[in-house]
């Protein structure tokens, strides 16, 4: 079956308010990392102009799963996601909403705090700004450590595989059971992820997700009993001993 | 002038060129209320017949399994570009 992606492009040239020019200079930013929802791709020239006439560099990348060049996607949570090589002293999101620049605050995950950038929103709907500071997610990472530690010792576990295609991670999933093998592992497979279902299964100890890792994230109150993603379960020792923001908490 | 391009031609031309017959649009939660306008577009210009997606439309990962089962010829999802999976997983 055919599939027409049509990405509704705004209609109108987005450019940076005074607030939030005058916010941003305010801060002293030399070099500022800069996404934009699809809709709002077609403004990054502009903000770009914006950026240099007050001697601020914009530096953007192409997001691994992304489409274009400074496109971010919600599901660019981990660390590396963005391929953005190029130190940067904060990032600035054009769109609206917080789904997307969330990604950004999760996606330093795995930094030490003094490294953390925080993230600017602009929203070209409104010519407002909101700022994301690494506080925001302190508490989501807080309980998301405590399901890692719990995973090093939970014997039998619920994965989650969703049949989306472009959210279905099989192979991957099951490979779980030749890593882990002193775990069991019972594999779940359904379309959209029914959270209320859950704990109908009273005998998991907790939950894998391998479906969008966003559920893991911003769903977690569902998962009674804990729930982290796929990509974490693999490297869960890593993530543990690495000093962090997550592990600071 | 709305907000947001609906890009209503495109999707017209995408219809006619595969000759879709059945065609199943996939909304994000904002342009939801835009779907009585898109039905009305698409059924009056190319004569198919329209279905729209009820649930969720998070992204372009987020396409449903079981269209085609349903003789449904083409999707259209608005709101997002493809996709580029890593079949190792995010």
């Amino acid at each position: 079956m055919r599939v027409l992606f049509l990405e509704a492009p705004y209609n109108y040239k987005a450019e940076l308010s005074h607030e939030a020019l005058t916010y941003i200079i305010s801060k002293g930013y030399k070099t500022m990392g800069v996404y934009a929802a699809v809709q709002f791709l077609g403004s990054l020239e502009k903000v770009k102009k914006q950026l240099n006439d007050v001697e601020i560099k914009m530096v953007t990348s192409s997001p691994e799963r992304s489409q274009y060049k400074g496109q971010l996607l919600g599901c660019d949570v981990f660390t590396g996601n963005l391929k953005l090589h190029d130190d940067v002293d904060s990032y600035l999101y054009i769109g609206d909403g917080k789904f997307h620049p969330l990604a950004l605050l999760h996606g330093q995950r795995d930094l030490v705090k003094e490294d953390i950038k925080e993230i600017i929103c602009y929203d070209p709907l409104h010519g407002k700004i909101n700022v994301l500071k690494i506080e925001e997610v302190m508490g989501t990472f807080k309980r998301y450590r405590a399901t890692l530690i719990k995973f090093l010792s939970a014997k039998k576990i619920g994965v989650i595989i969703t049949l989306k295609p472009g959210q279905e991670f099989m192979k991957m999933a099951l490979r779980l059971e030749k890593k882990f093998t002193d775990k069991k592992f019972y594999f779940f497979v359904d379309d959209t992820v029914s959270l209320n279902q859950l704990e109908n299964f009273n005998f998991i100890d907790m939950w894998v997700n391998t479906a969008c890792p966003r559920i893991a994230i911003d769903d977690a109150e569902w998962f009674s009993r804990g729930v982290i993603n796929l990509n974490d379960a693999y490297s869960v020792k890593e993530i543990l001993e690495k000093k962090s923001v997550l592990n600071e908490v | 002038m709305e907000l947001y391009d609906l890009e209503l031609l495109k999707a017209i031309q995408e219809i006619k060129k595969v000759k879709a017959k059945v065609v199943c649009v996939q909304l994000p939660d904002g342009l939801k209320p835009m779907a009585e306008k898109i039905e009305a577009e698409i059924s009056k210009r190319t004569g198919a017949r329209v279905l729209l997606w009820l649930g969720s439309n998070y992204g372009a990962c987020d396409i449903p399994s079981g269209l085609k089962r349903a003789g449904i010829d083409l999707l259209i999802c608005w709101g997002h570009a493809k996709f580029h999976k890593n079949i190792e997983g995010w």
